[in-house]
């Protein structure tokens, strides 16, 4: 029996204590997360030009940014045109680094969790594979800049031989894009794999083991049980991915000679940078602002679309019938029937 | 137990939340600092005392010696923090300094803030947000008026107790850009950076049979000549040696010789000379005159050891140990190892330069005095340098005296005076009322767009026009017509 004592010293909650330990999150992300958002929301309603005595313009920053300009009007042209070029190239670049990024994580994943695989040193592979995504992007654009590099004396002009005009990768449009596509599939499919292989393994094992009792093939396995299963991280993936494409910033940023950015490979983010960073004395803090609120609202349209077409149909029309059960469960016993 | 657990836990939470404030501290001021050293002295014994009023005795005796003028910044720091985005200056100056004025040694010091000029134009305001020692730092021509047009960010001169007239041994054009809008003297420099051209000398006997510099001279000696020149090597050697190294040496010649400044009243120029240099480098690429290397890449320096070009356009900080010329002859032992020389060549020009500003928090008044007058006043310590780091020293009878008493020479040049060239490059020299606050950002803008023209990335002219103002005008403040 225990003690009157011992009773109340099991009652005694340390959940408050939880809080404690939580507030220096909330307190860090209050002043450099959540401040600077607000921030961002405010700048892009003010004038260019200054760090402080800002006018507020109203929605004169996403004009310039969105609707076409006038004729004449260079700095509305230049700021319209690259904000859309660059907007294009988001798009492209993302798109051509997720489909391969995610079709190989696919496969790899399925290979290294499928139990009639042995392969020897499949921890040593992960590694491996994950590796390319510790390495700084700084290091990573360096290195391909000097193996891909425009110059006759880079890595890959070097092995074409000296008689071949050199290939300039880093300036042209389709090679530079795919050149960026690439190093981003490298940079993070080991990622994926990694997140697509959680996914695999918290799948019950008795799926697996009574289709391959019922003969199925590994095609019809993958088809029929892992891929359905796996929608929820699948959906998880496309949203990270995405996410993180529309903001892809430092290999785009980095990968270039000289003092002047390529264009066929700038992001959005490159544009919110370069607008308020490059001329520091005046810096054009409203245009890099609204430009990261249109990225924002894209965003929000295209997370809540992925939502939206991969809600479950099946669950919502329950919850539905469930809903209407109610209902007339109600209207029944307003009108005179009786309630347990 | 229980009240031990507690305490434990809010031990451990507020030491995790008191690191969200780590930045936010305030750093003490010299004067707080000073304060509380007083504080400590006060403490202290009678003896120490006495020992006080004897170093404070001598440092008077020193400063009546001295007796220049009122240095305004105080002198309580006790390191000189000079930055700069390379070491290949300041640390040759530190040492330099240091060997001169040995009660100095071991207190300057040199901060990096980014690798090149442009990321140092933006790394300085940011390094002084963070409240870190600055007492000097270094300025480059093309963005120098962002900095010294602010007063949160610069000191005038005469606050470390200068006035115009010490520099009146410079350059005039230097003191004119180191010279902010309301004519108050904020910069010094201790260069001035008269360019040239440098070429293979044994490539130049091959193909033109020129065995001096000053016979090379004529086959280079003004544009209609040089081009002629380039076709002639071109021709002779094959196609495989072009007469530039890069566009962007081109580029660094042609930026110079504009006539007008890029803007007026904020307002961009784009006139003939924007056509007649892209056209001419159009040319230079079709035709091969320049290889088709970028520079600061590193076949920039490759070129310079397998033939492929006869010469660089370089200028008076590209020539010393360790600089481009030393990369681009491969070092000692290279291949071309002290096969340059150097000659005047088509046009008169310069190439960026640094000026020595002082920081408003200077904590080192006396010290960043000295070290400025150092580099920029003092004529002795002046040529001492010149021959030390094999500077161009920003004062013409210096660089007069040295090149009348033949007492340099440069190995990288086969043993060549650069000095005496660009000597007379130098009083060509003008940048007056043509720099503007918008030069950095324009000129890149104009640089990318003739070179991707004459790489034909532009259909025409007007295209590549069209491109650069759309560029341009995303610049604030510049207006666009």
């Amino acid at each position: 029996m225990a003690t009157a004592a011992q009773r109340r010293i099991k009652s005694v909650s340390y959940a408050k204590y939880g809080y404690f330990f939580i507030l220096p999150f909330f307190i860090v992300y209050f002043i450099f997360s959540l401040w600077p958002l607000l921030q961002t929301f405010v700048l892009a309603f003010h004038s260019n030009g200054a760090r402080t005595n800002l006018t507020f313009v109203g929605l004169d920053n996403f004009r310039t940014i969105l609707a076409t300009p006038a004729e004449n009007d260079f700095k509305a042209m230049g700021i319209h045109e690259t904000f859309w070029k660059y907007m294009k190239n988001t798009v492209i670049i993302w798109v051509g680094n997720f489909i391969p990024q995610i079709a190989l994580s696919l496969l790899l994943a399925v290979w290294f969790t499928d139990l009639r695989v042995k392969m020897p040193g499949k921890g040593f592979f992960k590694v491996v594979m994950y590796m390319p995504n510790i390495i700084t992007a700084a290091s990573v654009a360096g290195l391909f800049l000097s193996l891909f590099g425009n110059s006759s004396y880079s890595v890959i002009n070097t092995l074409r031989g000296p008689d071949v005009e050199p290939l300039k990768i880093i300036t042209d449009m389709w090679q530079s894009r795919v050149l960026v596509m690439f190093i981003q599939v490298w940079m993070w499919f080991g990622n994926t794999m990694i997140m697509l292989m959680s996914g695999i393994q918290g799948i019950n094992e008795s799926l697996f083991e009574a289709a391959e009792i019922d003969g199925a093939n590994t095609h019809q396995t993958f088809w029929r049980i892992t891929f359905p299963l796996l929608k929820t991280i699948m959906v998880y993936t496309l949203l990270t991915s995405m996410i993180g494409g529309l903001q892809m910033f430092d290999i785009p940023y980095m990968l270039h000679t000289g003092n002047v950015i390529n264009e066929h490979i700038a992001t959005v983010a490159v544009f919110v940078y370069e607008m308020f960073h490059k001329n520091f004395a005046k810096p054009s803090f409203g245009y890099s602002a609204a430009a990261s609120v249109i990225l924002f609202v894209i965003t929000s349209i295209l997370g809540a679309l992925v939502f939206w077409v991969q809600r479950d149909k099946d669950a919502m029309e329950k919850a539905k019938k469930r809903r209407q059960a109610i209902k007339e469960a109600k209207r029944k016993a307003k009108g005179g029937g009786f309630s347990i | 137990m229980n009240k031990l657990k507690k305490s434990l836990a809010l031990v451990a939470t507020l030491a995790i939340a008191s690191t969200a404030f780590y930045a936010c501290g305030t750093t003490s001021t010299p004067a707080e600092t000073q304060e509380s050293q007083e504080s400590v002295t006060e403490e202290s014994t009678e003896e120490s005392e006495t020992e006080e009023s004897e170093t404070e005795a001598s440092e008077t005796e020193e400063s009546k010696e001295e007796a220049v003028a009122d240095i305004a910044l105080p002198e309580t720091g006790d390191k000189l923090s000079i930055l700069c985005w390379t070491p290949d200056d300041v640390t040759k100056m530190i040492e330099h300094f240091e060997k001169a004025n040995p009660d100095y040694a071991g207190k300057c010091e040199y901060v990096n803030v980014g690798s090149n000029g442009g990321e140092a134009r933006e790394g300085y305001a940011n390094y002084f947000a963070g409240g870190e020692d600055v007492d000097l730092f270094v300025l480059e021509a093309d963005w120098i008026l962002e900095y010294i047009n602010n007063d949160e960010y610069t000191a005038p001169l005469s606050d470390l107790g200068f006035s115009a007239s010490d520099f009146s041994g410079n350059y005039a054009y230097t003191v004119a850009i180191g010279t902010n809008n309301d004519g108050v003297l904020k910069g010094a420099s201790w260069q001035a950076t008269p360019g040239g051209y440098v070429y293979r000398t044994d490539l130049a006997e091959k193909y033109l049979g020129a065995k001096t510099p000053e016979e090379m001279q004529e086959f280079v000696k003004d544009w209609a000549t040089f081009e002629e020149t380039a076709a002639k090597v071109k021709k002779d050697s094959e196609g495989k040696t072009a007469l530039v190294d890069t566009l962007g040496g081109l580029w660094q010649v042609w930026q110079y010789n504009r006539s007008t400044g890029w803007a007026k009243d904020d307002a961009l120029i784009v006139d003939d000379y924007c056509k007649e240099y892209a056209e001419t480098a159009k040319k230079y690429w079709t035709e091969g005159y320049v290889t088709k290397e970028d520079q600061w890449q590193d076949g920039w320096y490759a070129i310079g050891q397998d033939d492929s070009t006869l010469g660089y356009f370089f200028c008076t900080w590209c020539l010393g140990e360790g600089s481009m010329l030393s990369n681009a002859e491969g070092g000692e032992g290279g291949s071309t190892y002290g096969k340059y020389a150097i000659t005047a060549g088509p046009s008169d020009w310069a190439w960026g330069g640094s000026w020595l500003a002082v920081s408003p928090n200077c904590d080192n008044g006396q010290m960043a005095h000295d070290f400025v007058k150092h580099f920029t006043v003092d004529e002795a310590t002046m040529e001492d340098y010149a021959l030390f780091k094999g500077e161009f020293v920003n004062n013409p009878t210096v660089m007069e005296k040295i090149v009348n008493d033949k007492s340099n020479s440069n190995k990288l040049l086969g043993g060549q005076d650069q000095f005496s060239v660009l000597f007379e490059s130098a009083k060509g020299i003008n940048m007056d009322g043509k720099i503007t606050q918008y030069d950095a950002q324009i000129k890149a803008a104009f640089n990318d767009a003739v070179t991707k023209y004459a790489k034909g990335d532009y259909a025409s002219y007007d295209d590549m026009i069209a491109a650069f103002k759309k560029e341009a005008a995303k610049i604030e403040g510049l207006t666009v017509e």
